[in-house]
């Protein structure tokens, strides 16, 4: 009965952060949602340059597929380097988005649902600790959903098109290994859209219980974002949106890369990411737990 | 307000030294327009077993969050091992274990993973300690069969008893567990009982939370009666019991002869189901059983009757029901 007491305990106040971001990860990954949701973004990729592949071949290349008003679409059909960026665009626009809101409604809300919130308090880990941890465990996420897009995008590619279609937008053949760096600049900067997504959505999650809060905010202040894109009326208002900026990920294709819309997104999404954090941690350090 | 029944050795010391573990001066929460709690004033002196009593709704959890400095009062200090809550957190919370408004895990991880993740936070476990304080916890509280079932299929005891578990995972200074025995069949509450006892007999300060009297009778040394929001006693649990008339209980066949040989005597008596109840504020024991006996009634067993915690408890509470009151507020009101 005193069991306990094999255990002895180590003199000090904290825990060191790589073993409470080491359990985060552990628990984000084994959740079978999380699973289940990079498994079905792995799919995107494939099916998207199999559909352009067959649509290409009924009618000729340059004309098929399309959607989502993403210009890239039609040129990743034979182009083992466009197909990466072209997947990473049409899913910024939406669905990467969602999981991100979705990753930081379980982060606080959903833990706080399930009363998982007060034992990590009650630890203690100190509020401003906690939503670091959240953070890095939303960012790490993140960036798995990117890199395992354009992974699964350019084998793809590879696989229907071989090495030899590294082409750009303006007509160059890349090396396998610049072609590589292309996709991987797009994939951080698509992960650092989403960093600023997930840093709105802590914000939100922080002051909620519900998950699904989350996700809806998400979608809605996405969606619009993009309509408001659309109106010119408001164009005082169009350098504000997050959004702005994310039809510039064709530019990675370009040569030379035109670097001024990709890092004044980049900026906006740094800004998003200082604010969003900044109203997560004013929320969780007076929130009662 | 209603003045605070207050005995032993606490009664009015507002500077009692270190051998207190826990102890709130003038706390007050205020939700919106309700108010939870409301000058509350406890002492838990160290190495105690202290039950809080009261009714559903009467700022037991809310206390309990404050002194764990979850929620910030919106008057009135807590001090916490010694260190000012909610400030004093990082420090005195590693060396309190707490199951407060029920445990909280995930469902689709199973038992040990759940503790496995709330283990990792702990500052005082090593990390090579974590897999075995993890098994001594479960053994500890009877779960060690269905570690390995996932959290969702658990039944409410078993998750009750996994959330005893998280609180114990590393030798405490402190325990405080908010309503444990909750969803608890019979055997299960005599275990948390028993596992309350060993912590005791550790020397470890719990602080447990109830609204089952006979619980809190059994396992307590000490006792705290919240009702609406305020404490309105609190002290060792026997110096409370006793503090009603004294009298003897007196099981005989004879009832109705005994009160006439009482009455005979100028004691105070009446039947109860237990037996004749004699009081002793004129008389002693020993006079009560010579009277009886001298007048031919058969006493098969004399006790002395202790004011049962459920006759103190609607005492206090009913005292204060019938005068103002706060208004009634929902534990844990966001």
């Amino acid at each position: 009965m005193t069991a306990t007491l094999d255990v002895t305990p180590v003199e000090r106040w904290s825990v060191p952060f790589h073993r409470l971001y080491r359990a985060e990860l552990r628990w984000i990954f084994r959740r079978p949602r999380t699973l289940i949701v990079l498994g079905l973004l792995a799919l995107i990729p494939v099916i998207i340059g199999i559909g352009l592949t067959i649509a290409a071949n009924n009618e000729g290349p340059g004309q098929g597929g399309g959607g989502g008003g993403d210009s890239l679409l039609p040129a990743a059909a034979g182009n083992a380097l466009v197909l990466p960026l072209a997947t990473l665009g049409v899913t910024l626009n939406l669905m990467l988005p969602l999981i991100t809101a979705m990753s930081a409604g379980d982060a606080l809300a959903g833990e706080s649902s399930v009363g998982t919130l007060r034992g990590l308090l009650l630890a203690p880990v100190s509020r401003g600790r906690l939503l670091l941890m959240k953070a890095l465990g939303v960012a790490t996420f993140t960036l798995a959903a990117a890199v395992l897009i354009a992974v699964v995008a350019m084998l793809t590619g590879l696989v229907i098109n071989g090495t030899g279609s590294l082409f750009t937008l303006s007509g160059n053949t890349l090396s396998f290994v610049d072609a590589l760096g292309r996709v991987a600049l797009a994939a951080v900067w698509v992960t650092l859209q989403l960093w600023a997504v997930g840093a709105i959505a802590l914000a939100i999650s922080a002051c909620t219980e519900h998950p699904m809060l989350v996700v809806v905010s998400v979608l809605a202040g996405t969606v619009v974002s993009t309509v408001l894109l659309l109106l010119s009326a408001v164009d005082w208002l169009h350098p504000f949106l997050l959004p702005r900026s994310w039809t510039a990920i064709a530019d990675i294709l370009r040569d030379p890369i035109p670097a001024d819309q990709l890092s004044e997104g980049a900026i906006r999404a740094v800004c998003y990411i200082v604010i969003g954090l900044s109203l997560a941690y004013a929320k969780l350090s007076t929130k009662d737990g | 307000m209603t003045e605070t029944l207050s005995v032993g050795a606490l009664a009015g010391a507002p500077t009692a030294g270190p051998a207190l573990a826990a102890r709130t001066r003038g706390l007050r929460k205020v939700y919106r327009t309700a108010v939870a709690v409301d000058q509350v004033d406890l002492d838990v002196p160290q190495g105690a077993v202290m039950g809080m009593l009261g009714p559903n709704g009467s700022g037991k959890t809310t206390t309990i969050r404050m002194l764990l400095g979850l929620v910030r009062p919106t008057e009135g200090e807590v001090e916490l091992l010694g260190h000012r809550m909610p400030e004093g957190a990082p420090r005195a919370l590693p060396e309190v274990g707490a199951l407060v408004e029920g445990p909280g895990f995930h469902p689709f991880l199973s038992g040990r993973e759940n503790l496995r993740r709330v283990a990792s936070a702990e500052p005082r476990l090593a990390s090579a300690g974590i897999p075995r304080a993890v098994e001594n916890a479960l053994e500890r509280v009877g779960l060690g069969h269905a570690a390995h079932r996932r959290y969702r299929g658990y039944s409410l005891g078993m998750k009750q008893r996994l959330g005893l578990a998280s609180a114990l995972l590393v030798p405490r200074r402190m325990v405080v567990l908010d309503e444990p025995t909750n969803g608890l069949d019979p055997a299960g509450t005599r275990e948390i009982r028993n596992i309350i006892a060993d912590l005791h007999a550790e020397g470890v300060t719990v602080l447990v939370s109830s609204h089952l009297l006979a619980e809190v009778e059994a396992t307590c040394t000490h006792v705290a009666v919240l009702h609406d929001g305020t404490v309105v006693a609190q002290g060792e649990l026997d110096e409370l019991l006793e503090s009603g008339t004294p009298a003897l209980i007196v099981s005989t066949p004879d009832g109705d002869q005994a009160l006439t040989a009482l009455r005979d005597n100028r004691i105070a008596g009446r039947l109860t189901p237990e037996g004749v109840r004699a009081d002793l504020a004129a008389a002693t024991a020993p006079q009560v059983i010579e009277a009886l006996v001298r007048s031919g009634v058969a006493v098969h067993e004399a006790k002395r009757a202790r004011t049962g915690l459920e006759d103190l408890f609607a005492r206090l509470t009913q005292r204060d029901s019938e005068t103002d009151g706060l208004p009634d507020v929902d534990e844990g009101a966001a």
